[in-house]
Parts: structure tokens; C-alpha cells; sequence
């Protein structure tokens, strides 16, 4: 470009300010013209780019006489200012444009499904176990587990179920071949009463939930295999109405904060005052109702005072400890409180069952209707 | 136990409605079941004169008769054989709701007027099994003479039942008298019992007759002899009271045995006196393979163990449990030996046991009677044979009572009753209870001192008598507290607490958790057999050193499981018959054998199976099958969730499994898993079509050992990572695990990350080759990494991976 103007000999600062203007003027024309910011910014390259319009002209001011190039140079700076101002601010608003129009074709159907992650279902008897673990650590009782095949002599005569004695009838007992030895599946998670004051002195707070068998038919509401919750607390001033405390507060906890326990007596050989436990029906708040069968009670489980014997037979001071035992089935209270109305369905595995446990409500619920 | 309220009333009158009464004796300990209205239904039906009885013009087997009650008089066809005019029967009208006599479905159904043979029918004379009393539908129910025409036969027959179910220690209570004298305590109202004849009077029978020979086993044995005795039916209100307490009515000599062991809780027998060799009575213990038939018509085979009751040559009777067929009382029988004794608790229980015989007389002495009682029966019985038996004539009396029971006393500590129940109860009320329960009680400060009735077998300790106290004064007052004293400490169980965190992340990772039966077949075991014949995946055992019970419910699954795979098997081929996608776990025992008379050594397991398609269908879905993969990073995610690093994975062949698709996992040396693919033969033995099934078995008890406590946390770098990907060429056969531990080996102490993202096979790289790309991430916790270090460090790679044969692909 120097070299094509070289050949005049020296350039008029009218020339110069008029191209400058007119170049000014075309470029305002045609920056309002384009509709796209790559189309801007290609115009921008063009004129104010290392060979762009606007440099090349602005190069001439060398040429310019001394008197005249304080002016044209001022000109021209500002000249180059508006321009690029001009780019800026249109740059800007078709980048907005653009982008508005971007979103706007990209608006999809929220209502069609999302990729929903695969997450199982924990089965509602160890939710259940969970919930009760969680329930009685805040009372101060430790979980612990024992064995599921057991001795006789822990399954029973600990307990105060001598042989021969009719006592021993009511549980129908699984037995192992053996040369000799009894050896049964155990009735009940109570055998851990024993194995656990063993081990330690008072005081004791454990529960136990478990796997516990019955040979017994299996129907809508018997099954041969199922899991019970123990209880055991023994110290020095341990009485039954701590146990309808400690029961009443696991009844709120499961039923509802309005709920009562009621004892009725019971007999079981390894306690002694022995009572069965009932919650007030929560859907007809014990007015009687087709769920509790119009008795306005739901029987829980079985409790009582640790008998002398019990706890004798572990060594200890009967007339200077006391303790309470309960038990409760844990399929049962899944079943009060949800509903279910065949026990077989929890080890049938059906995903279909299964899955309507995945939502776990927080707080405590009412007994499904 | 059934007990009619009306009988109940005869010895006490609490006041009360029966469904109050119901709830107060259930609270009390004696849970009523049920509360049966006998003639709960009977309406329009009534007690009938039958005026006429006429042939049927068009049908031989069908009478006419013309049935009378009240201000209803109509015509009944009946094919009833034992209709007869002047008798009194129940007339049912149109609308009565009846049971149908000739179905066994029980169901009511509402009689209508129809034409029997062209002539119409305007009601029914009913049978006991139409009104819903017994089976009885032979003939129909004959009422006494003295029985009012026109009465509904609710008013006449109906009454209240309760059916308790009486615990094993209540044997006091296993009789109308004994509840009687419960409602008495309840209610503090007194208490009246029934009419008996003084023994006193009555001539004492010669030593002769009785002996007991076995004395161990019998406390007392007293017997009466009563000729002159014409058997026949029983009265109308005797019979029907013993069928409304679930007795059946024999004759009139068994009823009366029958009735007083419902009255008072003794059990007693009626012997055919003249079928006595040499007219005695000996009470001892049979003879190893001795043979008796009992009144059943079982020929039974006896032991040592048992008591028998023989006359002077052999066995007449199973003491407690049931009578014989020779002695049996019969038609022709004039002379009867009754029997009111006691025996042994335990011996009653055990031959009812082996024999698998129970009666109603064993029912009772298995839960302990009470030996004084032996004699009250008898005076009852003796009084009821002089109502029922025309012509009954005692003879004599014999009681032969070694060693009288004694009422025991028991003192203890009045404020025991407070310190177990949490309550104090004013001593005039706890007084007034344990003098209704006949404890005579004494309390001198803090001294109560009871005197036990022989009865009351079930009542030796203090505690005894204050569950007495609570029971009925009632655990509504006991108040709810919670315990206090010394807190305890927690201390959370390890192995719970890898079970919970173990529960989340697999249900996280889109298993569901299973709960299986813990009994197996040796078909389902041996779907898992080694060569060897060792059944089982991760601990096998011979079968047959399984533990197996005695009496499964199943006959073909006696064994205790030592795998979980088997029964999980089963629940996710039912579930793949609807199901996309089945993934199942459970956390249970498996048994291993200690010794036939040792306690097995239980292993809290983990088992899994996958099986389908590897998602759920949605606009996402793969449409792939499982596969080992799926299984194996499950079982990575879950072992790192619950801190456990470090395993490694070796290929094996496991019994059940495919041969090239399983694998032992170990922590060093230590075998904590079997995982793999199933055999598809295995597959199928479970009715499982799905191509792939993946199954594994964790030891989980080994998990809890090898869980190593959360590492110090740092801060995440300030330095940006650097990444490089490597393709590693090596031989087809090369286990990927070696390439990375050359890569890990190489990269040294800069490495933070490194990951498998492709595979490639193809000409370029040799036929027998394979080409494993990785991702490799270099992190300095102190500079920014440079090329140099990058350089150094694949420098090293190329010579750590020369060691397993592989170079990197350019």
C-alpha cells in the first residue's frame, strides 16, 4: 500500500479526511446490515484488522504534512473509537440474539422420564430391624446376636423349660440329628437371655433381633422360619412398669405418639410376673375396628420379669437384681403397621412385594387400613 | 375349654355381661378365645308338639306330620326315621335360617315353604347338625317330654359358651369350678359348689382292691364300687350341657365321669367291675412290649415308662391317658368301679407323647392335678350316679393315699410386690385378692406370709404371688416408667454394622435383599457338587456330614444350607417369569459341622445373583444381558464401601459355575469369595432361561476382620492432574490385572488414578495379542508436573511392563 502511494508525491489532508469519512459511513452501513456475529466479526477483521480499511488508510498519516497530521491523526483516532465501540455494542446484541435463538430450538418434554438409576429395595424385616436397633440405642440397649441352632439347654432349660414338662409342648421344636446331644433350631431369640448374663454382670441392656423357627404349618399367618426382637434390661431397681415405659415408648415410636400399651397376664416358663403387650389400635384409635378384629388392641408380643430361676441359673442375686424380658415378631409388627396380610410373603422374595418397601417414610406411621 | 355360663352360674354370679366378663378373665390370664352363643341364629324356631304323623300318599320313605307350637300348627314333610307323634321336637317357619343337613359345607341356608311330592311343606322338624349343635343329622332332635311347646329354642337350649385357652400352668383352672372360683376372685363374690356325697359314710372296700405298686407314679387311687346300674341315655339337661362343653354324650355312666372332670377337673373312668380279674385294681408299670387296646380300638405297645392300671392278670388301662377296650363300660355292664386317682405329671406327658394319644383325662393331669381332688371327684360322681342311674347302689370305697399332699406356706417381703411391679398396692387390697384366692394371708409388717392350697401347684416363689396381686388388681395400674440406675455403654456390633452399610450399597447398586429358607434338598445342594462330592460354592461339605433335621416340615429338605446360592436360585427364577431384571441378595447363615453332637459353626454369609437384562427397559436401556462384569464391579463397590482394599481376583473353577467364567477372590492367601457365572446346566436345573446368571458367595465375617478403619483424609491437591493414555500391546492370554500392576509398578508414587477404557484386537497388533488402553492420571501433591517427569516415568512403564511381556503401542 506504502508503495502505491509512493508515487504521489505528497498526499492532501482533504483526500484524506474525506476517505476517512466515507469509510466511516460504510462501515456504520454496513454494520447495521449483518445479522450474524461470525459475519460481524469477519467485517471487523476487514476494517480494523492488521491489513484491515481502517489500519491501511490510518498508515497514510505518516505522508501527511507535519501541520496537518496533529489533526488527521485526532480524526482518525476518533473514527477508529466509534467504529469499534459500534462492533462491541453489535457484537453484544446478535450474541444475545443468537443465543435466545439457540434456547429457544432447544426446549425439550420434561414430562418424558429421566434416566432413573437402579437402586434395590433393603427387605422390610431388616428395615424393620433397623428402625428397632435405632429405636432402643437411644434407650440405652446395645444389638447383639446369637446362634440360630442351639443347645436345648440354652433354648430351654436355661429358660426355665425343664424336659418333660408340658411348657416345652408349646414351642414346636425343630430338631437336628444328633447322637445324643439336643440340638434344635431355636424357638426363640430368648436363648440369647442366658448366653448374654453369662458373659456379663449386671447392669444389661441388649436386644437381639433374629431369625427364631416353629414347626408349625405354614398359612396366611403362620410361618416356620420368621425373626424376633428380644429384650432384656437387668439392674437393681428394674421394674414392670419400666417395661411398660420401655414398650410404650417403642408402641409411639412404631404407631404414633398417641398410643398406649396394655399387659395382660401371660405365661411364659422365664418370667414371672409374665404378660402379654397390646398397642391400642391406631385406625380406629381402640374403638374397635375390622383390623383388631373390634377388640380396640393389637397384641405386640410377649413380655414379663426375668424369672428367679433365669436368673439364678446365670449366677446372679434374684433378691438383689430384677430385670425385664420382651419379644416381639418382626414380621408381625411389619404387618400391623403396613398391612400385609399373609406372613408367607416375606420370605417369598416377589420383587413386586418387595418393592413397595423402598419408600421409608420418616416418623413414625399408623397401621395401614 | 368350653364353659357354658349357665353351668358357671350355678357357683357364682359375677354381675356382669359375658363379653365383660370375657375381657376381664382374658386380662386376668385366662384368655377367652371366643365367645360362642349357642342358638345365636334361631330365630323362628321353636320347641314343637308332633300331633300326627301320616304316610306320605306318593312316597314310602316321607311322613306327613302335623307339627304344633304355640299359634303355629302346620303340616311338615320330613323323611326323618325317628319321628313319632306325642313326642317334642323343634319346629323351624319359613324365613329360619338352618344349616343344610345332607352337604358338609356348614353353610346356612333360609328355609322356604315347598312342595315335597306334590304336598307342601310349610316347615321343618330339625336335626342337632341343621340347628349348627353337632354332626348329628340321622334322625332328628328328640326334646324331653317336659319340655314347653311353643318356646323359642333359644330361650329352652341356648346359651353362652366361653372357650379359653388355658395356659400349661393353670391346671387349676382347667374346669368350670376353676374359673368359677377365678370369677370369684375377680369379683369378690362368693363362691358355692356342687352337691357330693359324703365318702365318710360309705363302707370301706377291702385292702384287696386296690394296690399300688408303682407309688413314684401314683400319689392317690381312690375307688368306688356301684351295682345295680342300668346304662341308658343321660338326661336331656346332662347331655346337653356336656355337648355344649365340646363333650360327646355316651352313655349315662360315662357322662357322669365326663361331667365331673368338666365340674371340678378330675379326671375319673368307669371300669366294667365284673370284667375285672379277680375284682382288683393294680396300679403299676407295664411291661416292656406289653400289649394294650385302647378304647380308641388301637392295639398299643407299651414300656416301662408307662403306667398302667391291671387287674389281677393284665393291663385294663393307660393310667391318665385312656381306658381300655375289655373293661369298657357297655350295655350290659351292671356293676361299675369307678376310678378318681392322681398320676404322675410327667409320666402322663410322656406316654400321651410317645403313644401320640391325648385325651381330655390327659390333657388335664399333664398340667398337674391336685391329689386331694381325687376324692372330691369321686363324692361328686357318686352323688350324680344316684340323679342318673336308677337303681345305682354303692358298695364300697376304697382310698388308698400314701402320703397326703400338704398346703405349703411361703413368707417373703410385702414390699416385694412393689419393688417388681413398680406400684404400691394398699395392703387391704392385696389382702382382700389373696384371701379370695384361698391364700389365707398373713401380713405382719413387712412380713406376708400365704399358705399355698395343694391346687395351686403353680405357685412356689414370691413372684407367684405378686403376678396373683397384679393380676387381679389389674397391670392398668401399673404405671409407665422408664428404667433408671447406671447407662450402660453402647457398644455398636461390628458385624451389624457391615450388615447395614453392606445393605445400602448393594441396594444402592440395584440389588433388593432376599430372605430364604435356611433348609435345602440334596438335589438344590448338589446342583453345587465337586468332583469329590462335596456340595456347596464357597464351604463345601460332604452331604451327608450336613446338619439335618430330625423333622423337617418338608421331607425332602432336611438339611441345613451351606450355601445361600441354591435358595436364591429358586427366588430369581420366580421372579424372571415378570421380571426385566432380577438382582437379589441376602445376608444369612450358612451351617458348617462341628461334630454330630457339636453345634455347627454358622457363617453370616453374602449371596447375589443377577440375572436378565442388565436394565430395566426404558428410552435408555442397553438391551444387554448381564454378565460376570455387572457382578464383579457390584462386589468391587461393595468391598471398598465397607473398607476392605486390596483383594484380588484369580480365575478357579468352581463346581455349578461356568469353567471360564469364575473367580476366586482372596485377601492374600485367604479365599473370602466365590463369584462367577452359572454353568448354564446349572442355570437350567433351576428352570432359569436366561443366557447369563452371575452368582457369587462373600464370606461376610471375613470382611468385618479385613475392614481397615478410615485412612487420615487429605486435601485435595493444589496442583492440577496430569493425564496420559497408554496402549499396552501384550499377549491375548495375559491377565489384565498383571498389565496394571506393571503400569502401577512403573508409574510410580505420581500415580493417583488409572483406568481401563478400551480393548482392541485386530491384524495391526498380531493375531495372538491384545491391545488394553489405559488412562493414567499423575498428581504432586507439591509442583506442577512436568514433560520431564512424564518422560522418566514411561520410561520406567516400558521396562515394568517388558516384565509381563507387553510394550506400548505407538
Amino acid at each position: 500500500m506504502r508503495v502505491a502511494f509512493s508515487t504521489d508525491c505528497e498526499h492532501d489532508v482533504s483526500s484524506f479526511t474525506e476517505q476517512l469519512e466515507q469509510l466511516q459511513a460504510e462501515t456504520i452501513a454496513d454494520i447495521s446490515r449483518i445479522l450474524t456475529a461470525a459475519e460481524l466479526t469477519e467485517l471487523e477483521r476487514e476494517v480494523l484488522g492488521g491489513k484491515g480499511k481502517l489500519t491501511t488508510l490510518m498508515r497514510q498519516l505518516g505522508s501527511l504534512s507535519a501541520k496537518e497530521r496533529p489533526e488527521a491523526g485526532r480524526e482518525s483516532n476518533r473514527v477508529k473509537q466509534e467504529i469499534t465501540t459500534l462492533f462491541t455494542e453489535r457484537q453484544a446484541e446478535l450474541q444475545g440474539i443468537e443465543l435466545t435463538s439457540r434456547l429457544e430450538s432447544e426446549r425439550i418434554d420434561v414430562t418424558l422420564p429421566g434416566r432413573e438409576p437402579q437402586i434395590g429395595v433393603i427387605h422390610p424385616v431388616f428395615q424393620m430391624i433397623e428402625e428397632l436397633s435405632d429405636i432402643f440405642a437411644l434407650m440405652g440397649f446395645q444389638t447383639v446376636f446369637g446362634r440360630e441352632v442351639e443347645s436345648g439347654y440354652y433354648n430351654f432349660d436355661q429358660l426355665n423349660i425343664p424336659a418333660d414338662h408340658p411348657a416345652r409342648d408349646v414351642w414346636d421344636t425343630f430338631l437336628v440329628e444328633s447322637d445324643g446331644a439336643e440340638i434344635v433350631l431355636r424357638t426363640h431369640t430368648s436363648p440369647m437371655q442366658a448366653r448374654v448374663m453369662e458373659q456379663t454382670s449386671p447392669p444389661v441392656r441388649v436386644i437381639v433381633p433374629g431369625r427364631a423357627y416353629r414347626y408349625e404349618a405354614q398359612d396366611a399367618s403362620h410361618e416356620w422360619m420368621f425373626h424376633q426382637l428380644e429384650g432384656l434390661a437387668v439392674d437393681e431397681h428394674i421394674t414392670l412398669a419400666d417395661l411398660k415405659g420401655v414398650l410404650q415408648e417403642l408402641a409411639r415410636q412404631l404407631f404414633g405418639p398417641r398410643r398406649k400399651i396394655r399387659f395382660r397376664c401371660d405365661f411364659f416358663p422365664f418370667v414371672e410376673p409374665g404378660v402379654d403387650f397390646a398397642v391400642d389400635c391406631a385406625i380406629c384409635d381402640g374403638a374397635g375396628c375390622r383390623v383388631c378384629k373390634h377388640s380396640g388392641w393389637l397384641e405386640m408380643g410377649g413380655a414379663g420379669m426375668v424369672h428367679r430361676r433365669v436368673l439364678e441359673a446365670v449366677g446372679y442375686d434374684a433378691d438383689k437384681y430384677s430385670g425385664f424380658a420382651f419379644g416381639l415378631g418382626i414380621e408381625r409388627m411389619v404387618m400391623m403397621r403396613q398391612g400385609v396380610d399373609d406372613v408367607r410373603a416375606f420370605a417369598g422374595n416377589d420383587l413386586r412385594f418387595l418393592r413397595q418397601f423402598a419408600a421409608r417414610a420418616a416418623g413414625a406411621r399408623s397401621v395401614a387400613a | 375349654m368350653r364353659v357354658p355360663l349357665k353351668w358357671l352360674d350355678e357357683f357364682v354370679q359375677p354381675g356382669v355381661d359375658a363379653s365383660e366378663l370375657a375381657r376381664r378373665l382374658t386380662l386376668a390370664g385366662l384368655e377367652v378365645e371366643k365367645i360362642d352363643i349357642v342358638g345365636d341364629g334361631w330365630d323362628k324356631v321353636f320347641t314343637a308338639h308332633v300331633n300326627n304323623v301320616e304316610r306320605h300318599p306318593d312316597a314310602d320313605r316321607l311322613v306327613l306330620a302335623d307339627v304344633e307350637a304355640g299359634e303355629h300348627r302346620l303340616t311338615v314333610v320330613t323323611g326323618a326315621p325317628n319321628i313319632a307323634a306325642g313326642q317334642k321336637v323343634v319346629l323351624a317357619l319359613a324365613g329360619a335360617r338352618l344349616i343344610d343337613g345332607h352337604s358338609d359345607s356348614g353353610e346356612y341356608k333360609t328355609l322356604k315353604p315347598g312342595k315335597i311330592r306334590g304336598i307342601t311343606s310349610e316347615g321343618m322338624v330339625c336335626s342337632e347338625k341343621e340347628l349348627g349343635m353337632s354332626d348329628e343329622h340321622e334322625g332328628i332332635l328328640v326334646l324331653p317330654h317336659d319340655a314347653p311347646v311353643g318356646l323359642p329354642l333359644q330361650q329352652y337350649l341356648g346359651d353362652t359358651v366361653l372357650e379359653f385357652e388355658i395356659t400349661p400352668n393353670l391346671a387349676h383352672d382347667f374346669s368350670v369350678l376353676g374359673i368359677a372360683r377365678e370369677v370369684g376372685a375377680l369379683y369378690h363374690k362368693p363362691l358355692s359348689e356342687p352337691a357330693r356325697i359324703d365318702l365318710a359314710g360309705i363302707p370301706a372296700a377291702s385292702e384287696e382292691l386296690v394296690t399300688i405298686e408303682a407309688p413314684e407314679l401314683c400319689a392317690r387311687y381312690v375307688a368306688a364300687v356301684i351295682n345295680g346300674i342300668t346304662i341308658g341315655p343321660s338326661p336331656e339337661w346332662m347331655a346337653r350341657r356336656l355337648q355344649q362343653a365340646g363333650v360327646r354324650s355316651i352313655n349315662n355312666v360315662v357322662d357322669v365321669t365326663n361331667y365331673v372332670m368338666l365340674e371340678y377337673g378330675q379326671p375319673l373312668h368307669a371300669f366294667d367291675y365284673d370284667r375285672l380279674q379277680g375284682n382288683r385294681i393294680v396300679v403299676r408299670r407295664a411291661e416292656d412290649g406289653e400289649m394294650l387296646e385302647t378304647l380308641d380300638h388301637v392295639e398299643r405297645t407299651l414300656d416301662s415308662g408307662m403306667l398302667v392300671i391291671a387287674d389281677a392278670v393284665r393291663s385294663i388301662a393307660l393310667a391318665g391317658v385312656m381306658g381300655g377296650t375289655d373293661t369298657e363300660v357297655s350295655d350290659h355292664t351292671t356293676t361299675v368301679l369307678l376310678e378318681g386317682a392322681n398320676f404322675d405329671m410327667k409320666s402322663v406327658r410322656r406316654t400321651s407323647r410317645l403313644l401320640k394319644l391325648r385325651s381330655d383325662a390327659s390333657a388335664r393331669f399333664e398340667r398337674g392335678v391336685d391329689p386331694n381332688l381325687a376324692g372330691t371327684g369321686i363324692a361328686r360322681a357318686l352323688e350324680l350316679f344316684q340323679e342318673v342311674c336308677q337303681g345305682a347302689e354303692i358298695v364300697a370305697v376304697s382310698d388308698v393315699y400314701p402320703a397326703p399332699a400338704q398346703p405349703r406356706s411361703l413368707t417373703m417381703p410385702f414390699d416385694r410386690i412393689e419393688w417388681l411391679i413398680g406400684k404400691a398396692f394398699p395392703k387391704s387390697e392385696v389382702e382382700r385378692v389373696l384371701t379370695d384366692l384361698d391364700f389365707q394371708p398373713v401380713i405382719s409388717g413387712n412380713q406376708l406370709t400365704v399358705t399355698i392350697p395343694t391346687y395351686r401347684q403353680d405357685v412356689s416363689i414370691p413372684e407367684d404371688i405378686v403376678e396373683e396381686v397384679g393380676r387381679v388388681l389389674g397391670y392398668d395400674q401399673v404405671p409407665a416408667t422408664l428404667p433408671v440406675g447406671q447407662t450402660v455403654p453402647v457398644v455398636r456390633d461390628p458385624n451389624y454394622q457391615l450388615q447395614t452399610r453392606l445393605r445400602q450399597v448393594l441396594t444402592a447398586s440395584g440389588l433388593s435383599e432376599a430372605v430364604t429358607y435356611i433348609t435345602a434338598s440334596g438335589t438344590m445342594l448338589s446342583s453345587f457338587a465337586t468332583e469329590d462330592n462335596l456340595v456347596g460354592v464357597l464351604t463345601p461339605r460332604p452331604l451327608d456330614s450336613l446338619l439335618k433335621l430330625v423333622n423337617p416340615l418338608n421331607a425332602e429338605r432336611p438339611y441345613l444350607r451351606n450355601t445361600l446360592l441354591p435358595a436364591l436360585l429358586e427366588s430369581v427364577a420366580a421372579n424372571l417369569r415378570h421380571q426385566r431384571r432380577v438382582g437379589l441378595f441376602e445376608l444369612a447363615r450358612v451351617y458348617l459341622p462341628n461334630g454330630r453332637n457339636e453345634l455347627p459353626i454358622e457363617v453370616q454369609t453374602l449371596g447375589i445373583v443377577l440375572a436378565g437384562q442388565r436394565d430395566e427397559l426404558d428410552r435408555f436401556a442397553s438391551n444387554e444381558s448381564i454378565d460376570f462384569y455387572d457382578l464383579k464391579g457390584i462386589v468391587d463397590a461393595a468391598l471398598h464401601q465397607v473398607g476392605v482394599t486390596g483383594v484380588t481376583y484369580e480365575p478357579t473353577e468352581a463346581p455349578g459355575l461356568h469353567p471360564g467364567r469364575a473367580a476366586r477372590i482372596l485377601a492374600g492367601d485367604r479365599v473370602i469369595g466365590i463369584i462367577g457365572e452359572l454353568h448354564p446346566e446349572t442355570a437350567a436345573t433351576f428352570g432359569i432361561e436366561a443366557i447369563r446368571v452371575a452368582a457369587g458367595e462373600i464370606d461376610a465375617e471375613a470382611l468385618v476382620e479385613l475392614s481397615q478403619p478410615q485412612k487420615q483424609a487429605i486435601s485435595a491437591p493444589r496442583f492440577l492432574p496430569v493425564e496420559q493414555d497408554l496402549a499396552v500391546v501384550v499377549a491375548e492370554s495375559s491377565p489384565a490385572a498383571d498389565v496394571e500392576a506393571a503400569l502401577r509398578n512403573g508409574a510410580g508414587p505420581l500415580l493417583t488414578g488409572i483406568v481401563l477404557f478400551d480393548e482392541f484386537r485386530g491384524p495391526q497388533i498380531g493375531e495372538e495379542n491384545k491391545s488394553l488402553a489405559y488412562r493414567l492420571t499423575f498428581t504432586s501433591p507439591g509442583r506442577a508436573l512436568t514433560d520431564d517427569d512424564l518422560i522418566k516415568v514411561r520410561g520406567k512403564i516400558e521396562r515394568t511392563l517388558k516384565q509381563v511381556g507387553g510394550r506400548l503401542r505407538v
